[in-house]
C-alpha cells in the first residue's frame, strides 16, 4: 500500500500539486537532513543545504522514471548538492598534499554519543568530510569520489587517511580530557 | 575497555539509521520558493507567448517590407523600360499594366468617333455646302475639290487639290490663297500649339496619348480647323451671308458634339480604371494570415461539467490564449472561404468550493462525477471537494473556512470553416465571418485552488469527447495597409457542442475570442 501511493505521490510532484510536495517532504525530510548534517559543516548549512536539495528534487521529479530506488535517487540528488555547493567555494584546493600511508586507525571502543561523531565530522576540514563522508558512511569508492570532487585517485585515499587520523587524535584527546574530569 | 575497533566501524555503526528532523522553517521557505516559481511559471509562458506572437509580427513585417519594396523597385524600373520587356515583370507589373493598355485603346476608339464624328458633320456640311454652292456658284468643279478636301481630313491635301484647281480658274486660286490665310489666323487663335496646327495627321497616327486633355484640345483644333477651312471656303464658294451664318451654327454644333465626346473620354478612363482595379482583385485570391487571440471562456447557463453539486455554484471564465494560422480564398469578389488550424487553451474556475483533507471521509463522497483521478486515486493525498452550499447545510461553520475553487483547463486543436462576407471593402474594410470549428482534444485537466495559492492536481475529466464542435459568428475589421498587407482584428463568439457528453444541469460552454494579426494577399 505504501508502495502504491509512493508512485503516486511522485507523479503527483510531477504534476506540481503542492500536497504531494509537503507530503515527500515529511517522508524524507528526517533521512535527508541526516545526509546534510554529516557533509555541513554546522547545523545552518545543513538546512540550507536541505533545502537546496529538495527544491531540486521537485525541480528535477519530472526525469524521475521509477527506475532503481527513489531513496536511492533523492540521496543522490542530496549529496550532490552538497558538493555543488563546496564545489563552488573552492575548498578542494586548499588542503595541502602530503601522501601519507594507508594504515589501520583503531580507536577503544566506547560509548560515544551520535552528536559527538557528527560534531567532530563536521569539524574535520572540507574536503576530509566529504571523503571520509562519501567513502566511510555512503560506500563511494575512491574511484567515485575522486570523479565527483574532481580529484585524483591517490589525493582521495591519503586525505581519507588523513581524516581517520585527526578523527582518532580527537577522540583519543576527547577521552583523555574526559578522564581527567572524572578524576 | 581494551577492546580495539576500527574507526570506520565505529562511525558506521553510529550513523547507522541516523535521521534527524529539520526545523519546520525550511519547509516554510521551500514552500514559499516553490509556489514563487509556479507564479512565474504561470506568468511565464503567457509573456513569452505574447512575446512570440510580437517577435512573428515582426520578422513577417520585416520581410513583407523588403518584399514590397522590392516591388517598388521593379515600379520605378518599369518606367524606364521600354514595352516589350514588360512580359518579364508580368507579375510585379500587373497593378500598372493594365492601366496603360487600357487607357490606349479607348483613346483610339474615341478618336475614330470623333473623326467620324466629325466626317459626318463635315460631310453633311459639305453637302450643304455642295447644294448652295450649285445654286449659286456656276462652277461643279470647285464643290468637288472643296468636299474631297474636307473628307480627307488633310489641310494640304485640300490645298493641293486647292491648287490643282487653280489651274482651271484664276477665282478659285484667290479662294484658296484667301483660305489659307484664314486658317493660319484661326491656328493662332486657337490656344493649341503650332504642331497640332501644322500637323493634324499626328494626332490620327500617333495615338501615344498619357492624358485626355492633349486629345481632347487637339482634336477639337483640328476640327475647329477643318471647319474653319470648310466655312472659309464655303464663304468663299457660295458668297452668301445666309449660308455663312448656317455653317457658323454648325460649326458650333460640331464643338458641343466634341465636348460631348471629351466627356465620354472622360467616362471611358473612369470605366477602365474601374476595370484596371477590379482586375487587382482577382489576382489575389488566396490570403494567408497567422493570428493571436485572448479567449474567454464560460457557460451561458447553470450547470456543471464536474458535479452535479456544483450546478449552482458560481463559475468564472479565465482567459487563456488561442494562436494558429489561417488561409482564405475569394470565390467572388465579396465571399471568401477560410480555415485554418489554431491551438486553443480554454479554463474556468467553479467557485465558492470547499478543500479539505479526506482523511475521515470515504471514497465514494469525496469522489466527483465526472473527474478521472490519474492512476489508482486522485484521493492519495486525501483532498476532497464540496460545494459550500452543501456544507451550509449539512456541516458545521468551521470547514466553510477554506474557500476554494475547482479550476478545469482543456486544450485544443481547432479546425475552422469559415465564411468571410465583405461589407466594406475600403481602406478600413468590414465583414461578417459565420462558420464552424472542429475541435480535437490535447489536454484535459482539473485542478483544486486553495484560496492560499495551493494547487491540487485531481486528476482529468471522464466526460469531455476526443471531437466537438462548434458554430461561430463574428465580425471581421480589416486595415488596409498595403495592396497585399492587411491587419486584422475579428471579435468571434463560439457557441461549443457536443464538448462533454455528461454535463449536470444546463453546462452551455462558449468562448469569445478576439483574434489580432495581418494578412497577406497573393
Amino acid at each position: 500500500m505504501f508502495k502504491l501511493s509512493l508512485n503516486q505521490l511522485i507523479e503527483n510532484c510531477k504534476n506540481e500539486d503542492t500536497k504531494a510536495q509537503g507530503e515527500l517532504y515529511k517522508l524524507y525530510s528526517g533521512k535527508l537532513f541526516a545526509i546534510c548534517l554529516k557533509y555541513s559543516r554546522n547545523y545552518a548549512e545543513a538546512q540550507d543545504n536541505l533545502q537546496d536539495a529538495f527544491l531540486t528534487i521537485f525541480k528535477k521529479i519530472e526525469q524521475y522514471k521509477h527506475k532503481g530506488s527513489f531513496e536511492g535517487w533523492i540521496k543522490r540528488i542530496t549529496v550532490n548538492t552538497v558538493l555543488q555547493r563546496y564545489r563552488n567555494e573552492k575548498v578542494f584546493d586548499i588542503i595541502n598534499e602530503n601522501t601519507i600511508e594507508d594504515e589501520e586507525v583503531e580507536v577503544d571502543e566506547d560509548e560515544l554519543s551520535i552528536d559527538y561523531l557528527l560534531k567532530i565530522i563536521q569539524e574535520l576540514p572540507d574536503r576530509y568530510r566529504l571523503i571520509f563522508n562519501l567513502y566511510v558512511l555512503d560506500g563511494y569508492s575512491h574511484k567515485d569520489i575522486a570523479k565527483m570532487l574532481e580529484i585524483n585517485i591517490g589525493t582521495s585515499k591519503s586525505n581519507l587517511a588523513r581524516a581517520r587520523q585527526i578523527l582518532k587524535q580527537t577522540i583519543e584527546n576527547h577521552r583523555i580530557t574526559q578522564r581527567s574530569h572524572s578524576f | 575497555m581494551s577492546d580495539k575497533k576500527h574507526i570506520d566501524r565505529l562511525f558506521q555503526e553510529g550513523f547507522k539509521d541516523f535521521e534527524a528532523a529539520p526545523n519546520d522553517a525550511v519547509w516554510a521557505t521551500i514552500e514559499a520558493k516553490l509556489n514563487e516559481k509556479k507564479k512565474k511559471r504561470r506568468i511565464i509562458p503567457i509573456w513569452w507567448r505574447y512575446a512570440g506572437v510580437a517577435a512573428l509580427l515582426v520578422v513577417l513585417v520585416t520581410i513583407g517590407s523588403l518584399f514590397f519594396n522590392d516591388t517598388e523597385k521593379n515600379t520605378t524600373n518599369q518606367v524606364v523600360d521600354t514595352e516589350n520587356k514588360i512580359p518579364e515583370y508580368n507579375r510585379t507589373r500587373e497593378n500598372n499594366r493594365p492601366i496603360i493598355n487600357t487607357v490606349d485603346t479607348p483613346v483610339i476608339v474615341s478618336n475614330k468617333a470623333n473623326e467620324n464624328g466629325t466626317n459626318t458633320n463635315t460631310d453633311t456640311l459639305t453637302k450643304e455646302a455642295v447644294i448652295r454652292t450649285n445654286s449659286t456658284n456656276p462652277s461643279n468643279n470647285i464643290v468637288v475639290s472643296k468636299s474631297t478636301s474636307s473628307k480627307s481630313n488633310n489641310l494640304k491635301a485640300s490645298n493641293k487639290t486647292n491648287t490643282f484647281n487653280i489651274n482651271n480658274s484664276t477665282n478659285i486660286a484667290n479662294t484658296v490663297s484667301k483660305e489659307k490665310r484664314k486658317t493660319s489666323s484661326l491656328q493662332n487663335s486657337l490656344k493649341n500649339t503650332k504642331q497640332v496646327a501644322s500637323t493634324p495627321e499626328e494626332t490620327n497616327t500617333d495615338n501615344k496619348l498619357n492624358t485626355e486633355t492633349p486629345v481632347v484640345s487637339k482634336e477639337k483644333a483640328k476640327t475647329r480647323i477643318e471647319e474653319a477651312a470648310k466655312k472659309e471656303t464655303a464663304i468663299a464658294n457660295s458668297n452668301s451671308n445666309s449660308t455663312s451664318n448656317e455653317e457658323k451654327k454648325d460649326s458650333q454644333t460640331a464643338v458641343l458634339k466634341l465636348e460631348n465626346n471629351k466627356r465620354s473620354i472622360e467616362d471611358a478612363l473612369e470605366d477602365t480604371e474601374e476595370i484596371a482595379g477590379n482586375k487587382e482583385t482577382p489576382n489575389n485570391k488566396w490570403r494567408v494570415a497567422p493570428n493571436a487571440a485572448p479567449v474567454y471562456f464560460n457557460t451561458l447557463n447553470e450547470g456543471s461539467s464536474i458535479d452535479p453539486q456544483f450546478n449552482s455554484n458560481s463559475k468564472s471564465g479565465e482567459i487563456n490564449m488561442s494562436y494558429g494560422i489561417s488561409a482564405s480564398y475569394a470565390v467572388t469578389k465579396k465571399l471568401s472561404v477560410r480555415s485554418g488550424i489554431n491551438r486553443v487553451n480554454l479554463g474556468y474556475n467553479t467557485n465558492d468550493v470547499v478543500v479539505f483533507q479526506s482523511v475521515g471521509l470515504s471514497s465514494k463522497t469525496s469522489a466527483l462525477q465526472n473527474v478521472n483521478a490519474r492512476g489508482n486515486s486522485s484521493d492519495a493525498d486525501g483532498v476532497s471537494l464540496i460545494s459550500s452550499e452543501n456544507l451550509n447545510a449539512n456541516a458545521s461553520d468551521s470547514f466553510a473556512a477554506s474557500n476554494g475553487s475547482i479550476n478545469q483547463a482543456l486544450g485544443y486543436i481547432e479546425i475552422p470553416l469559415e465564411i468571410q462576407y465583405t461589407l466594406s471593402d475600403r481602406k478600413f474594410g468590414v465583414n461578417l465571418i459565420g462558420g464552424f470549428s472542429s475541435f480535437f482534444l490535447n489536454s484535459n485537466e482539473i485542478f483544486s485552488e486553495e484560496q492560499n495559492g495551493t494547487r491540487t492536481y485531481l486528476g482529468e475529466a471522464s466526460n469531455i469527447n476526443n471531437i466537438s464542435y462548434s458554430a461561430n459568428l463574428g465580425m471581421g475589421l480589416n486595415y488596409k495597409v498595403t495592396k497585399t498587407f492587411d491587419l486584422n482584428l475579428e471579435p468571434i463568439f463560439k457557441y461549443q457542442f457536443n464538448t462533454f457528453n455528461n454535463t449536470s444541469g444546463n453546462f452551455s460552454p462558449f468562448f469569445i475570442g478576439v483574434y489580432t494579426g495581418f494578412s497577406i494577399k497573393f
